[in-house]
């Protein structure tokens, strides 16, 4: 079953270099086509510039396409009332790439965990507080942190924050916007891993954006690259590595480093 | 011998206690060869770069040892000495080309300071013909129109080819590379390591190269010295690293990568477990 299906989504920014100019227009994500399952790790990767994190906002509805469809479940997202966003919200997270800057830093851990319970439901803070130290625990957080700030965690746990903050309403899609790229190898082994028993717990659906295509082969099962704003090859992950079509995939995978000796 | 770095000890001070952040650190680099120090964040490789460069400031301090280049101790030379070395004979590129350039300079401005520092001799003609030369070197497209431009202009590949540019302006024995490629993507990324080896063939330059990412190390070192706490765990040619890793950390960093065709699809990576002191080994250095 289709979980996402997106149609001929557009974004396009207009850029004024001064106020009388005639605007030049940008287009970030220019006509893209593709179609995400239930429970299926689907991989958007490219270079920087290529559209991947605005294909990501426009699914959370953080921008508006300027033209295009986005379904999801068979509804269609951009037509939208407020009130159904705020359902659709709760089905759809999102991790951020850097863990420094997506965590306030004058908040305690448990209460930014505990943000989307109180905005989104009308729990007891008994039951809020049980909630968060049971996510807490799944994704390897101690008990003990939970009165603690941002900056007393290290890269990889303020991470495991921002994954437990996702994961708390029970979501069915997980937008993953280059979730280990600030990471260390090390941690970034670790964190991958949480990702995929997470998702076969909870039986989640990842959209993957990001650049590293040893990360990315490792775990999608479907891989969409795209190249100025494009998709030029959208297919599962052996057919992208054994066999690429377009040039830009095979450019983009001959320049991972690898080990061989 | 180019540089001999010898029982390098590096503390950082906070009130009563003293954070060792670079521990009795040795190693060699040859003329013409790459060496690449890797490790975690904190693992000290950075400023172990630091202390060679001798920029290693207050709090920190570089307590004992030596740095040895071409026959003389850096460490005892003081500072008149070394500026004439830094930027001239030992020159470095930074992680980030977003801040390490000056946003209210020129490209072309920032370029030629090196060489009205280091090689007052030239005039301004002489001066401007050096600067187009390394910018074409490093293969930046249009130099003459880059050379009036602002960093800003400039994409991230860009802007590290005129960090590289800059650094090897004066022709120096040693570069040292403090994750030159970390903030690019990956075709820049190969762009850059390519360029870095041209010019290593083509000026017969020593590179001392600073990375987290052992697939980047597996390109392009000769040797191969692995960090861990302010330690040097493992020290090995890249051949014998990588075939035959000894140290357990070092088994635990390179089976922590997902690496195509190596690992089964989807299983779960082997990680640097936070709770074992690997120190407690024996360092494997050959």
């Amino acid at each position: 079953m289709n979980l996402f299906e997106i149609k001929n989504l557009k974004k396009h920014y207009e850029i004024k270099k001064c106020f009388f100019a005639k605007p030049t227009i940008v287009k970030a994500v220019n006509d893209i086509s593709f179609n995400v399952k239930k429970g299926e790790i689907h991989s958007i990767v490219g270079e920087s510039g290529c559209g991947k994190s605005t294909t990501a906002k426009l699914l959370m509805t953080i921008e508006k396409p300027t033209e295009g469809e986005i379904f999801f479940q068979g509804k269609d997202i951009t037509k939208f009332t407020p009130e159904e966003l705020k359902e659709y919200r709760k089905k759809v997270q999102i991790i951020f790439q850097d863990p420094y800057s997506s965590l306030n830093p004058r908040w305690k851990v448990g209460k930014i965990i505990a943000e989307p319970l109180l905005l989104n439901t009308d729990l007891s803070n008994k039951e809020i507080k049980d909630k968060v130290y049971a996510i807490m625990k799944k994704v390897g957080l101690n008990d003990e942190w939970y009165d603690r700030y941002p900056h007393q965690f290290s890269g990889g746990q303020r991470q495991r924050i921002g994954i437990a903050r996702a994961l708390i309403l029970n979501p069915e899609v997980i937008i993953c916007d280059e979730p280990v790229s600030a990471l260390d190898v090390s941690i970034q082994a670790q964190v991958l891993n949480l990702l995929l028993d997470l998702q076969e717990e909870f039986n989640l659906t990842y959209v993957f954006i990001s650049h590293d295509l040893g990360v990315v082969e490792h775990i999608s099962d479907i891989i969409t690259v795209m190249y100025f704003g494009d998709i030029v090859e959208s297919n599962d992950v052996d057919s992208i590595f054994a066999n690429p079509q377009h040039d830009y995939t095979k450019k983009l995978l001959s320049a991972i480093p690898v080990i061989n000796f | 011998m180019l540089l001999e770095v010898k029982n390098l000890l590096t503390c950082f001070h906070a009130d009563e206690y003293v954070n060792k952040a670079v521990n009795d650190v040795s190693f060699e680099i040859e003329e013409g060869k790459t060496v690449c120090i890797v490790g975690e964040s904190g693992s000290g490789k950075s400023i172990t770069s630091l202390s060679i460069m001798g920029l290693i400031e207050k709090p920190g301090i570089v307590e004992a040892g030596e740095i040895i280049f071409e026959g003389t101790d850096l460490l005892k030379s003081g500072p008149a000495h070394m500026r004439t070395i830094r930027g001239d004979k030992i020159a470095m590129i930074f992680q980030e080309p977003m801040t390490s350039l000056n946003p209210v300079y020129t490209v072309g401005y920032q370029l030629d300071e090196v060489l009205r520092l280091h090689q007052s001799h030239l005039n301004k003609k002489e001066r401007y013909a050096k600067v187009i030369d390394a910018l074409e070197l490093v293969g930046m497209p249009y130099p003459e129109e880059k050379y009036r431009e602002y960093p800003f202009k400039l994409s991230g590949g860009q802007r590290q080819r005129v960090m590289i540019a800059m650094a090897m302006a004066c022709e120096p024995k040693l570069l040292i590379a403090d994750e030159p490629t970390t903030a690019l993507d990956v075709t820049i990324q190969a762009q850059v390591l390519d360029l870095m080896r041209k010019l290593q063939k083509e000026k017969g330059t020593s590179i001392l190269f600073i990375t987290h990412d052992l697939g980047v190390v597996a390109q392009m070192a000769d040797e191969v010295v692995v960090m861990y706490r302010g330690h040097i765990v493992e020290k090995a040619s890249a051949k014998e690293l990588f075939k035959d890793p000894r140290h357990p950390y070092t088994k635990a960093l390179l089976h922590s990568i997902p690496s195509p065709g190596k690992n089964k699809r989807k299983s779960r990576l082997a990680t640097v477990d936070e709770n074992i002191d690997y120190l407690q080994f024996p360092k494997e250095i050959r």
